[in-house]
């Protein structure tokens, strides 16, 4: 339990790594437009390309990237088929009684897993790349701006910031008091959905209870630290784009401009 | 270096005093501990050292500076670091560097000094080597290290624990004192330390016993501790040696020294029979 | 019938590049009504060892048999749990229920003995802990002082009337008073119950004051186990190992050191009251 990581961080110091994590947060947004802006299954291949390219210079192992992918099997497979039987345009290929499968179908099924696999390994390249405290830096710089408009970005980054902290503690936690009313006699196994969430009181509210002490405990802590909001305050750590930056978004933007090319000249 | 001067106070919700009438100077570079079983008023009165409570009568001075102006809030919290009981409950981000960092953040010191500070922060408590580790992997006495690290970022001249070794095992209550002794003697750092272990209470230069929110004596731990009868009354430990002191006396061997740690026994018990 | 665990061992996170052994052929016997003390480093395997005995962990090879029920079959677990009863580390942390009486009765109720008898059993244990159940019944578990709290969480472990209490540092994080009231309570309750006490601690003079036999754990193996006198009066064998001592091992050490004969295997208060004064009366130094 105490080895959980959050996220999904691949530690490593590749050029990938090395980027400011806002070239990487908006990178990961740019992307996802580009994904969506894809039209024919032929064009995916240059963000296949784009992404194959990112996880050899991040040298992340293809299995993480497979693995990232586990959570939405059933999604994928789902999909798949909602679209294989659903989507009736074009040649029928195979048809029993009222099940039929035209050339549309597998064509927009084929399509829709492609932009699905391309949307989630593409975006924890990103998770990959870079630790949760730097994608935290990174958004609140970016939302700093709005701060203007009364965006509380700094407020945003530290609540993320604390969650991320505690969230293995409190994991811990919840077992301890499971094992603790296990002793008890406490059965979290046997009985239907509506026993099993009610067997989990005695854990949750112990649960709560802490997390608030916790919570109370830390608040007095920060302030003691001389805490007091975003106002005034430094950061160790500051970021700033370098030229890897720079060559990094003309990468993104060749590939941008690639695919609306290709789309235009064949459409 | 801090005065406290005729300090009450009340919890607002239950309205029990917690503190009556504490008077109290400590020095710069002193080592005060300051002992009491729970509900003594011990943990009360720190959280007094550093504005994070406000007295209900009387008042707290740190170099100068009244607690109860908002003005000075900032500059006693950096001047008073903080260290309290439960190491999980202080450290505010997922990496230990970032962790000792914050204060100075807080303070808005400019990157570069920062990175400076941390660094020598956490060479002080031994801690380097985990720069880059997430606390939650860390022992319970790592983290209180961790903890002090955060506040010698913040330069402070004196170091509040709020029975920051209450949690740890012997291991890390050694370690932790350790530090403490050692940052009072190379750096000269005023140490108030707020602890139920005599062992704790004798490393320090001065003690001071709470019991129901007063300030029942302060001295040298020998002095202290030689008033057993005192001590018990209010239920507090008696050293080992100082109570088998009091039993050989009673059968009359006639030990005339303060006796407070094994050592002193030893010397003792051994003159005597050298005399005899 | 004893709690008999034999060639213990626990690996964590088996088969991972992160697994390590938690324990390594531990054997020995808990014996009916006894006070066993177990003694040993953060990370030496005590709470792992400790949760083997009522089932909540299982051994990855091993065995671990409570009066003859073996704790590796899911259901003779069930009846051996209710021999054991588990006190863990901050127990306070384990409080839900709306009053003291219900969350103490929280344990006999999963029983499925009937509500009038679990709060009558509740009663009891409430009294047994030393809170008076008049004043402590109809309270919230949130209202109590830290003390109290703990008092409450141990009740509902007794509630359930184990024949093994296992108790994982008690005293942890209580000061001096509340250390000695929970150790006079452990007595008390071993008294008027019976029942057998396994503590871990780390406070070596309450173990020396209070312990009849002591294991000693060592990076997951049992390094020793004997009389409270046979481990710490060899106070060099623990200060080898890291560990600490009572006081009155540590002075029995300094004085040998120092040429003066004391008998074998001190290390509690009175026996070294009784050895130095007769030395001091006769003043026989060697």
């Amino acid at each position: 339990m105490r080895d959980i990581t959050l996220g999904q961080y691949f530690p490593g110091n590749s050029p990938i790594h090395r980027l400011d994590p806002r070239t990487k947060l908006l990178g990961m947004l740019g992307y996802i437009v580009v994904i969506f802006l894809v039209k024919k299954i032929t064009v995916f291949l240059l963000p296949a390309l784009f992404v194959a390219l990112v996880t050899y210079l991040a040298r992340v192992p293809l299995s993480y990237l497979v693995r990232s992918l586990k959570p939405i099997r059933f999604l994928l497979v789902f999909m798949f088929i909602i679209n294989l039987f659903m989507v009736k345009t074009g040649d029928l290929i195979w048809g029993w009684r009222f099940i039929e499968i035209t050339e549309g179908g597998v064509y927009q099924a084929v399509y829709i897993t492609l932009r699905l696999v391309l949307l989630l390994s593409g975006t924890s390249l990103m998770t990959l790349t870079t630790t949760p405290i730097a994608l935290t830096d990174a958004l609140e710089k970016l939302l700093a701006p709005f701060g203007k408009l009364g965006f509380p970005s700094h407020e945003l980054a530290m609540m993320m910031t604390i969650a991320l902290r505690f969230i293995p503690t409190l994991i811990e936690e919840a077992d301890k008091i499971m094992k603790a009313q296990m002793a008890r006699g406490a059965d979290f196994e046997s009985g239907n959905v509506f026993r099993r969430a009610k067997s989990m009181i005695p854990v949750l509210v112990p649960l709560f209870v802490s997390a608030f002490r916790r919570a109370d405990e830390l608040a007095m802590a920060m302030e003691s630290r001389c805490y007091h909001g975003g106002e005034g305050r430094t950061r160790m750590r500051v970021l700033h784009f370098a030229w890897r930056d720079a060559a990094a978004a003309a990468m993104f933007l060749a590939m941008t401009g690639a695919i609306i090319l290709v789309q235009a000249l064949w459409v | 270096m801090i005065e406290i001067d005729n300090v009450s106070y009340s919890y607002e919700d239950s309205g029990r005093a917690a503190l009556s009438g504490v008077t109290l100077t400590i020095k710069k570079g002193e080592f005060l501990a300051v002992v009491g079983h729970n509900g003594s008023g011990k943990s009360t009165l720190a959280k007094h050292l550093n504005a994070l409570l406000l007295p209900t009568e009387g008042a707290v001075r740190i170099a100068g500076m009244d607690t109860k102006d908002e003005e000075n809030t900032l500059a006693i919290r950096q001047k008073v670091g903080m260290v309290f009981q439960n190491p999980d409950n202080q450290l505010v981000t997922t990496v230990v560097e970032e962790d000792v960092a914050f204060g100075p953040e807080n303070l808005g010191v400019p990157a570069a000094e920062i990175r400076t500070r941390v660094d020598a922060a956490l060479r002080a408590v031994g801690m380097e080597e985990y720069a880059a580790r997430a606390p939650h992997m860390l022992s319970g006495g790592q983290k209180q290290r961790i903890a002090i690290a955060g506040m010698l970022a913040m330069e402070p001249e004196v170091l509040v624990l709020d029975e920051a070794t209450a949690m740890l095992d012997p291991r890390g209550r050694r370690e932790i004192l350790a530090i403490v002794s050692k940052l009072h003697d190379e750096k000269g750092i005023t140490v108030v330390m707020i602890t139920q272990y005599m062992e704790e209470a004798t490393a320090a230069d001065r003690v001071a016993v709470m019991a129901d929110g007063k300030l029942l004596l302060t001295g040298t731990p020998r002095e202290v501790f030689a008033e057993t009868e005192l001590l018990r009354a209010h239920r507090l430990d008696v050293p080992a040696m100082t109570e088998l002191k009091e039993r050989l006396n009673a059968h009359g061997a006639g030990l005339t020294d303060d006796i407070l740690t094994v050592e002193d026994m030893t010397d003792a018990i051994c003159r005597l029979l050298l005399k005899n | 019938m004893p709690i008999v665990v034999e060639k213990l061992n626990h690996a964590y996170m088996e088969g991972s590049s992160l697994a390590h052994n938690a324990l390594t052929d531990v054997s020995l016997t808990i014996n009916d009504g006894e006070f066993l003390g177990l003694i040993g480093h953060t990370g030496s395997g005590k709470s792992t060892f400790v949760q083997h005995l009522n089932g909540l962990l299982q051994p990855t090879s091993g065995s671990v048999t409570v009066d003859e029920y073996d704790m590796a079959d899911k259901k003779q677990r069930v009846m051996g749990r209710r021999l054991v009863g588990m006190v863990f580390q901050y127990p306070e942390y384990q409080l839900f229920e709306e009053t003291v009486a219900k969350d103490i009765a929280f344990g006999v109720k999963n029983m499925g003995i009937p509500e009038a008898e679990a709060m009558e059993r509740a009663d009891e244990a409430m009294a047994l802990v030393g809170l008076d159940p008049e004043r402590f019944r109809d309270k919230s578990p949130f209202e109590l002082s830290g003390g109290e709290k703990r008092r409450a969480a141990l009740a509902g472990i007794i509630v359930m009337r184990p024949k093994y209490l296992v108790l994982d540092e008690p005293m942890a994080g209580l000061d001096p008073l509340g250390r000695h009231d929970i150790l006079d309570t452990i007595d008390n309750l071993r008294a008027t119950l019976g029942c057998a006490v396994v503590m871990v601690s780390h406070s070596m003079d309450d173990m020396a004051d209070r312990a009849e036999r002591v294991a000693v754990l060592s990076r997951g193996a049992l390094l020793r186990i004997g009389t409270t006198a046979e481990i710490f009066g060899d106070a060099e064998f623990l200060l080898e190992n890291g560990l600490d001592v009572p006081q009155v091992s540590r002075l029995a050490l300094a004085l040998r050191a120092r040429g003066v004969k004391l008998p074998e295997h001190i290390y509690a208060m009175d026996e070294m009251e009784l050895a130095l004064s007769a030395l001091l009366g006769k003043g026989g130094y060697a």
